[in-house]
């Protein structure tokens, strides 16, 4: 194999694994027709049109099925990584209970409704118990003193009620896709480095004190998702990324809302933010047709 | 059968009139294009297999045979009825608006 021929095959990586397994072979062999004798790496318009044709072959793909039943799972896994996240900096003090969320999650990536269903109860459970100061299960000493990627107590400023939502939100978009029947599609492994993204403080964004700070992973992660979503939309004109992105934002918004007397400009330019965001994601689908193909 | 709008982008014009002169595989497409148009479109291959993708999803074109070289699999594509059909409805509709310019006015 050439040096040309392995870095056309990374870029290649970009398309979903099946189509690879089908006609990488097939797109190799014309990427090498097509290239002059001497170039070992490649043109950048073929590496950026092997990435574009990528990202949209992986949308067109995640396209298909039932459009609320995969977003609706789309949200669930979103708002399971983010009660995940909360829970992931106190993993040394709450060992079990975080591996139990993380299971939870697990199962819903691998689509699993049902098992993710009995963990998210169970840690949904533990976690309001914990928020409210109530004992349950094993006793935990509040407030909880977090081990690593922030120096918050557990649920510092955020009530019972706040807690509970996010748990809700899952365990309702679980029900809904227990009675639809039949298994949701696994999700991307690129969940995962979502979470610590979402649990980590830093960088500081917001001045030193504010009470309720967002760190600008957690803002940078939400709105890189929710623009990932827009695209989406836009390419494939579907609103499933419309209804995930609407699902978490009415979490996120009962957050803040929680919050309300603490809120200062930021929270409320990231929450416009999120909202200009989900309402591209429901319009960009009835977008002009350019041609028979749009 | 393709949806909404009728209009052909210009790259899928040049695919749809390489493939008029019978069954082509991706590298002859990709070389007859450029030559059709004068080096003017040159798609990348990325760009090219999007184009086919969507088109053989939509009937305008077909896989019309697959043969294996050097141990890789290769297509060959043909132009469908529907495909011919669209290819021609917009060679008459740009006709009529060239012929808006190009036909010599009466004085």
């Amino acid at each position: 194999m050439t040096a040309l021929e392995r870095h056309y095959r990374m870029l290649l990586i970009a398309y979903p694994r099946t189509y690879r397994a089908a006609h990488g072979d097939e797109i190799i062999d014309v990427l090498l027709a097509s290239a002059g004798p001497t170039r070992s790496v490649p043109a950048v318009r073929e590496a950026l049109g092997l990435i574009i044709g990528g990202i949209r072959s992986r949308i067109a793909h995640l396209a298909t099925g039932s459009a609320w039943a995969d977003g609706v799972h789309l949200a669930v896994t979103a708002v399971s990584a983010a009660n995940l996240a909360a829970l992931l900096p106190y993993a040394g003090v709450l060992p079990w209970w975080t591996l139990l969320s993380a299971l939870a999650m697990l199962a819903v990536l691998r689509g699993r409704p049902r098992a993710a269903f009995a963990l998210t109860a169970l840690t949904g459970v533990k976690a309001v118990a914990v928020a409210g100061g109530w004992a349950l299960f094993d006793l935990t000493l509040v407030p909880v003193a977090p081990t690593f990627l922030t120096g918050d107590f557990l649920f510092e400023r955020g009530g019972p009620f706040t807690v509970a939502l996010g748990y809700a939100v899952v365990l309702l978009g679980l029900l809904a896709l227990v009675w639809r029947g039949g298994p949701p599609r696994a999700r991307s492994w690129w969940w995962w480095p979502v979470v610590p993204a979402l649990a980590w403080a830093g960088p500081a964004w917001m001045p030193t004190g504010t009470p309720y700070a967002l760190s600008l992973s957690r803002v940078a992660v939400e709105v890189a998702v929710f623009a990932l979503a827009v695209m989406a939309a836009y390419l494939a004109r579907d609103l499933r990324w419309a209804l995930a992105s609407g699902i978490y934002l009415l979490v996120a918004s009962g957050e803040l809302g929680s919050h309300a007397e603490f809120l200062t400009r930021q929270h409320v330019a990231y929450w416009g933010v999120l909202v200009l965001l989900t309402l591209g994601a429901v319009i960009v689908p009835y977008r002009p047709r350019r041609h028979c193909l749009d | 059968m393709p949806r909404g709008t009728s209009e052909v982008s210009e790259p899928m014009y040049f695919v749809l009139a390489a493939l008029r002169g019978g069954p082509l595989h991706g590298h002859a497409i990709s070389k007859s294009i450029q030559e059709l148009s004068g080096g003017r479109v040159r798609p990348s291959v990325g760009t090219l297999y999007g184009i086919l993708e969507r088109l053989n999803e939509r009937g305008v074109i077909a896989v019309d045979r697959e043969e294996t070289v050097n141990g890789r699999n290769r297509r060959y594509f043909r132009i469908t009825d529907t495909g011919q059909a669209l290819v021609e409805a917009e060679a008459r509709r740009m006709y009529e608006v060239a012929s808006l310019i190009l036909r010599p006015t009466s004085t």
